[in-house]
Order: structure tokens, then C-alpha cells, then sequence
């Protein structure tokens, strides 16, 4: 019997025929990857190409099963590839260990491919691959979990949805109050020793304080001082890494300084509890017999450590943490980084230093402390990965492609395994057609040859937008976050576009701001190139004019919004719903602001806490889990399943 | 992401259109010299017939990725005078006041993401909100020992040290 025997009679010779000549992308090689390229392999797609960035950690080996305890360290794509070859030695495989972001990856490589997998742990490097495949134009099958939870969605571009056309959840934040001054629960005190104080000791060392400008009057240049000795407070114990006396002189600023200070602004503490400074030498005393069976409180780390084991934590982590620091500076040996340690919730030194500096915080606000497998679970938002979810939700993502390599798109499903939901296990949805105002999507897409030798900016909005495409006085050009041009900001038309950082696969987006009847905004995928007529810009594959009445603009018109009654509210249910449509401001300023922090105290003590740490213990997948300090840049992970 | 840069620059577009007297409002240039969408540099006059009147303050405006599902974060309320030595990195004193943050960073309500944050708010709200904090500090939500202190202790010395610090920042 032939290998696709099978295939043949269920799929039918045309689409069998599909499979094997259809050259696929897969992007990611972990959890669903590995299970995903299993399928295909056995499926017997003829080429696929697989790009991870990743290698492989002993965490992956219960789930991620074409890795095995040999393989770590190595490349998850090229392991990935051997391992999957063996299943079939008529396909072919190409192994990319890279980041999918890299510029190799451009439009005209995602083009061609015939269809494009995401086996994507991150929403960013979701969002990237959603705006490829919608600049190319090929059909991607969009596929996560969450531990028992599991989705898959197929995305083309101008007949479905698109990854960005429904608003993400983005992970919970905490008020900087909260956590620098006022916390009132256990993962509040997590977040201060993982985004705050070993970043702090640890981390990138914050801008140099030097010299102070002495012009300024005689009360003024007090304060100046004071704060100038606070922060070089910081800097100084950073100074004392390494040294015998460096556990004391942190312990000492955190604990006891700080919080006395804290605790003198007595307005704070007229309904909450003061918190109590922490002496570090009256503990060290008690806690000689305690260090003595320092290793053994390490090993213990189910158990709630107390007062006297927290220090001895403390204290120990943090040498642990100064001896790394030191042979990283010496063997980075004057080289211009510096060096910096993060937290990892599987690097011990991290963790126990995170979960002591945590427990010490939680005992001078009298808040419960916790274990250290608990504080891995809170610090580290981990969801756990579930090997079947992985297996279930990739044999979906190969069903949904039969469609796609038909061409049969409306029939596509968004499929949702939920088991714990109290309908049925899996359920499916037709597809859900692209919002008109979403932001990734509803864009006209076009290529842009720029001779990059000579194009300035003016070549591109005078001679191409104004001139060529019909557009107005009032349009922006943006490229990322950078403003190039707008009606204000003129200063960049003589420039070339290569100083302004555009360069080949750079993506621009021109906006029409016309009042009364602009155009969908336009994305430009840049492609270099040298241009032998006179004009530097050229465009390529613009959409034929969407209105006969408009031969001069190929690019379409807006639709009309839908006249909103209540701006407001609609704002609120759909924060990502109304990108261009900010309600003007209309005299009721002062009702919608109030100054300062105001918060009654039951806003203050919270009742629903006890509630909400109940959802996160019993259900994992809790999406109040994840945790992103205000404060900070560094953004949480959602999952584990790399 | 596309959401966040299209709000913005509808944020630009509707302050080019009306914003308040004495208040400024742009993007800051990066090191290439283009306009960063992301981050703006703001003026908040002190409001007429207050101790801050005639007084003009920076405030940084930060958004981040998720904007306007979260809000922007405020920080570093300076005092003008002192705006150069902020971009050489040296160290910037916060503004005197007692919900401003060492680091400068102002707390809010209407900031916050957990309180009064509505996506719908604009930066013109956002700077009227920060103009009212001026005069009306929340002695609830104390955030620099020193203004909030003298605050509470010793209101006449509080309110001299005002006028010093609005003499020393004139509006122009
Ligand atoms: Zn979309």
C-alpha cells in the first residue's frame, strides 16, 4: 500500500495532490510545533520550513516529545527537523534557528509560501506574522493554548478576520502606589522584589545623578541634596556588592530606612495598618541555629519559611547573586555592557531572593507570606502546558488547512476546545468576517520601490501621495512610532528617506486626515531598488481604484462610522475597537476627573481580594495571573509553552 | 502597534485643532531627529488665581504599546528650568509636590489603570486633570515624603515654597 493511500481516498486526489506540492511555514517548534510537525510530516506536506528562535530546556521533554534529554541547548528548529525527517524522508525540511522577526524574513519570503502555521507562544511575534501574511497575502492558520484551553482560527486576508480585528487581553497591572507604598496582598510584595528591587540591585543602573546645578536658591539646593543623597543611597549599596557587608546595608535601606519614612507620612496609615521596620541585626542573633540548616531550609521549599529563615534566605541569595555578578563583570572585562542578572522562576539564585526579599516585605505590612513553590507559580505566571491541549489543537490547525488548500475559505472554522466550559468539549464557530476599523487589517497594503540612493521624503509625499494617488493637504507618514511628516511637522521633507531610517522592508503608514471623506489608511512595504526614470518612488501593485468615480485615488474610502450615542461606553467595552474616533471633549472634563488618588476605604481593603486569589488557585488559566508592574518596561509572560 | 499609532496621531490632530490656553503638547524628537509618537513633552500652566499661577511645568507623557487600553504614564513633572539637564541624563529633581513621585512620576486616579483610566480620555484631559492635581493635592495618596509633610505641618511654609517654585518657572 502506498504511503498515502489513506490521504488519497479520504482527502481526494485533487487536494492530496495540494498537500504534497503545497510548501508550508511553521513558525515556532514547542509545544504545538512539535505536535503540529508531526501532522504535517505524516501528512505528507511536500516542503516546510520551520523558524524557532529557541533551544530546548529540560522543562520542554515531558511535552514537546521530538526532544529528547540529549538535545538540550541545541536548536529547537534543526532538532525538530531531524527528529520529524525520520517520519518521513519525503518531505522536506528547511531549519531556520532564528528570530521570525529577522529582516531575512521579508515580504517576498513569506509570499512563498502557500500557507503559514503559528505555533506562537508570544503576542508579539504573533502580531508580526499576522502582518506579513496579510502583506503577502497568504492564508495563516492562527493556533494558542492556555492549559486545558485551546483555539484555532484561519486568517486570509479580506475574507476572515485577521489576528488583530478582536482586542487582546493584555496582562493585569498594578498601580505604582500599590506596590511602592500601599500593599495589601502577598503577589503586591512579589511584584516589589521581582520588578522592583532586583532589577534595582541587579538590573541596568539608572542614570548617573552627577553633578547638581548650584544656581538654583539655598532651600531649593537642600532638597536637591536630599534627593541626591537618596538615590546615591542605592547606588552606594550597589557600590558594596561583593562585600561582607552588603545582605545588612540593602536589608537596612528596604526594611528599615524606607519603611520608616514611609510609615511618617501619617495620613497613609489612618486606615491601614503602618508597617513596621525590620531590625537585621536583632534577627541575625536569633537566627544563628537557623543558618546553620541553611541548605536544608532551600531544599524545604513547599513549607512557609519564617521571619528568621527569610534572612538567612535573604542573605544567602543575595551572595550567591554578587559572586555571579562579579565573574560576569570580570569576564566581561571592561567590554561596554554591563552585565545584568533578570528573573528567571527556574534560576534558584533569582528565585529565592525574589521569594525571601517578597516574604520580608509581606511581614513588615503584616500580609500572609508565602512558599517558594508558590511564589514561582505568582512570580513566573505560569499556566501550565498540557501535552494533550498541544496535541488536540494542532490536529485542528491540519483540518482547517485542507480548506485552505481548496481555497474553500468559507468554510472555515474558529474552533475553541474549552472542556471545563458547560456546553461541550469543542466548539466551532464560522469565521468571523474582518472588522471594518481594525487596525491591521482594513488598511489598503502596497509595495513602494525607493531608490534608496537619492529618495527624499518630499519625492514620496509630493510627487507620489499628493501627485500620483490624489491625496490631500492632511496626511501623515508614519513609520512605527516615528512621525515623519504631517501638516506640523515639515522639517524631514528635504531629507533622505535612508537617513530617516527607512531602508528595504521598512513599512509605512500614510494616514488621510481629510475631515469629510478620507481614505482607509495605506501601509507601504518598502522594497529598494534602483530606478532608472526620473522619479526616486515608485509604487507596485496598488489595488485597482475602488470607485469608478475616483480613477485618480486607488486607494478605498473609509466607511462611514456608525454614529455613536454614547462614545463613552463603547469605549469602555471595546478598548481597541475605536482607533480613530476619540470623542471630542465637550466642557464635562471636570466630572470625568477627579485629582489625586482618590479611593474610599473599602476601594482600599479590597473585599474581592479573597475572591480573586481563590480564581487564581483554582483555575490556572485565570487570566488575572498574569502580572505586569506599571512601573516598569519589562512585560510578564503569559505561558510556558515555548 | 497600529492602534496605538493611529490613536495617537488622532490625539495630535484634535490638539492641533483646540487645545487649552498656556498648555503645549508634542511629540519628542529621537536621536535621528524624528518626532517619537510615543512619547510627548507637555506644558501645564498653573491655573489663574492660585498659588501656581503664572508658573509653567514639563510633564513627560509616556504611552505605552496597549495605549489606550492602558493608560500613558506621567512622569518626570519638571521644572522647566531644568529640562536640559534631563536630556543629558543627569539627575532631575521631581517636582515639589505631595502626588508626585521622587521619580516624578504623577499619581492620578484617572492614570491608573485599575481606577479612572477610560480609554476614551483624552491628552487634553489628561493635562486639565494634572493642571487641577496643582493646586488641589490629594492628601490620601502621598507621594514624596518632603511636600507632603510640609503639607500637612506647616501650610504657610508649604505655600511659600510654592511661590518660590513658580517664580523660578515663569510661564513665558
Ligand atoms: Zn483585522
Amino acid at each position: 500500500m502506498k504511503r498515502d493511500q489513506s490521504n488519497h481516498q479520504s482527502l481526494g486526489s485533487p487536494t492530496n495532490r495540494k498537500v504534497k506540492e503545497a510548501r508550508i511555514l511553521m513558525v515556532g517548534a514547542g509545544g504545538i510545533g512539535c505536535e503540529l510537525l508531526k501532522n504535517l510530516v505524516l501528512t505528507g506536506f511536500g516542503e516546510i520550513h520551520v523558524v524557532d528562535l529557541d533551544t530546548i530546556d529540560l522543562s520542554n521533554l515531558n511535552r514537546q516529545f521530538l526532544f529528547r534529554h540529549e538535545h538540550i541547548k541545541k536548536s529547537k528548529a534543526l532538532v525538530a527537523k531531524e527528529a520529524a525527517h525520520a517520519f518521513n524522508p519525503s518531505v522536506k525540511l528547511v531549519a531556520h534557528h532564528a528570530n521570525i522577526k529577522d529582516p531575512e524574513f521579508n515580504v517576498s519570503w513569506f509570499k512563498g509560501f502557500t500557507m503559514v502555521f503559528n505555533a506562537l507562544d508570544n503576542l508579539e511575534a504573533r502580531r508580526h506574522v499576522n502582518k506579513m501574511c496579510l502583506a503577502a497575502d497568504v492564508p495563516l492558520i492562527e493556533s494558542g493554548t492556555t492549559g486545558f484551553n485551546g483555539q484555532v482560527q484561519v486568517i486570509k486576508k479580506g475574507v476572515t478576520a485577521c489576528y488583530d480585528c478582536a482586542p487582546k487581553e493584555t496582562p493585569k497591572s498594578f498601580p505604582v502606589c500599590t506596590i511602592r507604598s500601599t500593599p495589601s496582598q502577598p503577589i503586591h510584595c512579589i511584584v516589589w522584589g521581582k520588578s522592583y528591587l532586583l532589577s534595582e540591585i541587579l538590573g541596568a543602573s539608572e542614570d548617573e545623578s552627577a553633578e547638581m546645578d548650584h544656581s538654583e536658591d539655598s532651600e531649593n539646593a537642600k532638597e536637591i541634596e536630599k534627593l541626591r543623597q537618596e538615590s546615591q543611597a542605592l547606588k552606594k549599596i550597589r557600590e558594596a556588592m561583593g562585600t561582607p557587608s552588603f545582605p545588612q546595608l540593602l536589608f537596612d535601606k528596604v526594611y528599615k530606612d524606607d519603611i520608616t519614612r514611609l510609615r511618617s507620612m501619617e495620613e497613609m496609615w489612618k486606615t491601614r495598618r503602618p508597617p513596621e521596620p525590620l531590625n537585621y541585626d536583632g534577627i541575625i542573633e536569633k537566627a544563628v541555629d537557623v543558618e546553620t540548616s541553611k541548605d536544608k531550609i532551600l531544599k524545604d521549599g513547599q513549607r512557609v519559611w519564617n521571619l528568621e529563615e527569610n534572612v538567612i534566605v535573604f542573605k544567602d541569595s543575595l551572595e550567591r547573586l554578587s559572586k555571579r555578578m562579579a565573574e560576569m563583570q570580570s569576564s566581561a572585562n571592561g567590554h561596554s555592557a554591563e552585565p545584568v542578572i533578570t528573573f528567571d522562576k527556574d534560576d534558584d539564585d533569582t528565585l529565592d531572593f525574589v521569594t525571601a526579599s517578597a516574604n520580608l516585605r509581606s511581614i513588615v505590612f503584616g500580609i500572609e507570606t508565602k512558599s517558594r513553590f508558590d511564589i514561582k507559580q505568582m512570580a513566573g505566571n505560569i499556566i501550565p502546558a498540557i501535552a494533550t491541549t498541544n496535541a488536540i489543537v494542532a490536529g485542528l490547525c491540519v483540518l482547517q488547512s485542507f480548506k485552505v488548500l481548496r481555497g474553500d475559505f468559507s468554510s472555515t472554522k474558529e474552533i475553541f476546545l474549552s472542556p471545563f466550559a458547560p456546553q461541550r468539549l469543542l466548539s466551532s464557530d464560522k469565521y468571523r468576517p474582518p472588522r471594518a476599523d481594525c487596525p491591521v487589517c482594513s488598511v489598503a497594503q502596497a509595495q513602494l520601490l525607493i531608490d534608496i540612493s537619492r529618495a527624499t521624503l518630499n519625492d514620496l509625499v509630493e510627487n507620489f501621495l499628493r501627485l500620483e494617488l490624489g491625496y490631500g493637504e492632511e496626511i501623515v507618514v508614519n513609520h512605527g512610532d516615528a512621525l515623519l511628516y504631517d501638516v506640523e511637522e515639515t522639517d524631514n521633507l528635504t531629507k533622505k528617506l535612508s537617513d530617516l531610517g527607512i531602508k528595504g522592508d521598512s513599512f509605512l503608514t500614510i494616514i488621510d486626515e481629510d475631515d469629510v471623506n478620507p481614505r482607509v489608511n495605506l501601509v507601504l512595504n518598502v522594497q529598494e531598488s534602483t530606478i532608472p526614470d526620473d522619479s526616486p518612488v515608485k509604487g507596485l501593485d496598488f489595488p485597482p481604484p475602488h470607485n469608478a468615480d475616483e480613477p485618480a485615488s486607488p486607494i478605498p474610502r473609509r466607511k462611514k462610522a456608525i454614529p455613536q450615542t454614547n462614545g463613552h461606553s463603547t469605549l469602555e467595552n471595546q478598548p481597541s475597537a475605536q482607533s480613530t474616533k476619540v470623542p471630542a471633549t465637550n466642557g464635562n472634563t471636570s466630572t470625568l476627573i477627579s485629582s489625586g488618588s482618590k479611593r474610599s476605604v473599602a476601594e482600599i481593603e479590597d473585599p474581592e481580594a479573597p475572591n480573586k486569589k481563590q480564581k487564581i488557585q483554582s483555575n490556572g488559566a485565570s487570566k488575572d495571573e498574569t502580572i505586569v508592574l506599571d512601573d516598569t518596561v519589562e512585560h510578564a509572560i503569559i505561558i510556558d509553552d515555548d | 502597534m497600529a492602534l496605538c499609532q493611529n490613536r495617537l496621531q488622532e490625539e495630535r490632530k484634535q490638539w492641533r485643532r483646540d487645545h487649552p490656553f498656556g498648555f503645549y503638547a508634542k511629540p519628542q524628537r529621537n536621536a535621528q531627529g524624528v518626532l517619537d509618537l510615543k512619547v510627548w513633552e507637555c506644558g501645564i500652566p498653573g491655573k489663574d488665581k492660585t498659588l501656581w499661577e503664572g508658573g509653567l511645568f514639563k510633564l513627560n507623557v509616556i504611552f505605552p504599546d496597549e495605549y489606550p487600553t492602558k493608560p500613558p504614564k506621567c512622569t518626570r513633572l519638571l521644572r522647566p528650568s531644568r529640562c536640559e539637564a534631563d536630556s543629558t541624563g543627569k539627575f532631575v529633581p521631581p517636582l515639589f509636590h505631595p502626588n508626585v513621585y521622587p521619580s516624578g512620576t504623577v499619581c492620578l486616579s484617572i492614570l491608573n489603570e485599575e481606577e479612572g483610566w477610560k480609554p476614551a480620555i483624552t491628552i487634553k484631559q489628561i493635562l486639565l486633570g494634572v493642571q487641577d492635581l496643582l493646586d488641589d493635592p490629594n492628601p490620601d495618596s502621598p507621594a514624596q515624603a518632603d511636600a507632603y509633610n510640609l503639607f500637612k505641618k506647616d501650610r504657610a511654609a508649604y505655600e511659600n515654597k510654592i511661590k518660590r517654585i513658580v517664580r523660578d518657572n515663569p510661564a513665558p
